[in-house]
């Protein structure tokens, strides 16, 4: 066997090499929620200096776009990584039914940080999700806080 | 290294069934998937590669813009993808195996530069990526 391959080969070859492809699921789902930067361990002129116009004490909110992305081998009788419905379940009942029509600053704990910036609010969907799948499953997170202010987590990329 | 993406779209029917089981297990696995449908498809295909030096390109895109309508497009584009494409006679065609097949029909016709990733988008709330990987079965 010493002509075989070296694996990596194997695995990045011709796409008909030996195994089941891997391959990333992405299904969008979106919340609209209310939020107010504010950190209470700063005073109100230094929130206000640094949170400016999201430091309005009557808060405001966004219609939040998520992406969530898992990962896995296709299974050889159904082609899926996951029956589809059975995700949106997922991510309805551990997101869009507690963070929609709601106010994330009620829904972050200490441990998640200081308050709701969307970097914030994204590192607790990955650990309401990543805590109901299996291990490794939960690839990717995108949440969108506007289309053009967005923010990510891959596994690996960021240590978890 | 620089990353190149050709977008292309194609229009196709299908319907998922495994025809190792019988109907009400396709009905209980699949649900109104099984009935006959269709998607547009949007398909993103990225290459890596360096920039030629005499041309700056990685690759013409022209030229993958032929190849992927030659490989992909010409036979997946106003087919029945369980009765038009051989590939799906054995495998229920879902996005996951279409962007699978996609892969294995792109990858070997580039010349210089390298299939990075496949992209499948079956509307705009849905997509897959495949980068050419598998797992061993056990």
């Amino acid at each position: 066997m010493a002509s075989a391959p070296p694996r990596t080969r194997e695995l990045e070859g011709d796409g008909r090499g030996s195994g089941v492809p891997v391959v990333e699921v992405t299904r969008t789902y979106q919340f609209s929620a209310a939020h107010r930067l504010h950190n209470p361990r700063f005073s109100p002129d230094e929130n206000a200096r640094l949170y400016g116009r999201c430091n309005n004490p009557s808060g405001h909110g966004h219609t939040y776009r998520l992406e969530v992305t898992i990962r896995g081998p296709v299974s050889p009788d159904t082609g899926r990584v996951e029956d589809a419905q059975h995700l949106d379940v997922l991510v309805h009942d551990r997101i869009v039914t507690r963070f929609d029509r709601a106010s994330l600053d009620d829904l972050i704990a200490p441990t998640d940080g200081p308050t709701s910036t969307t970097e914030v609010v994204a590192g607790l969907v990955w650990r309401l999700l990543d805590g109901a799948m299996p291990a490794g499953r939960l690839h990717r997170l995108r949440l969108e806080e506007t289309p053009n202010n967005f923010f990510e987590l891959e596994r690996d990329s960021v240590g978890r | 290294m620089i990353l190149l993406t050709k977008r292309v779209e194609f229009c196709a029917a299908h319907r998922y069934v495994n025809p190792r089981w019988t109907a009400e297990e396709n009905q209980r696995v699949f649900g109104k998937c099984g009935n006959e449908h269709g998607h547009n498809y949007l398909l993103e295909v990225t290459v890596q590669g360096e920039p030629s030096p005499d041309t700056g390109m990685v690759m013409d895109l022209k030229a993958l813009k032929d190849l992927i309508a030659e490989a992909v497009v010409d036979r997946f584009d106003h087919k029945h993808l369980n009765r038009d494409v051989p590939y799906f006679k054995e495998k229920v065609p879902t996005p996951e195996n279409l962007a699978v097949v996609i892969w294995e029909l792109l990858e070997p016709r580039l010349e210089h530069c390298r299939l990075h990733r496949v992209r499948l988008y079956e509307d705009g709330s849905f997509f897959v990526d495949y980068y050419g990987q598998r797992a061993s079965q056990d």
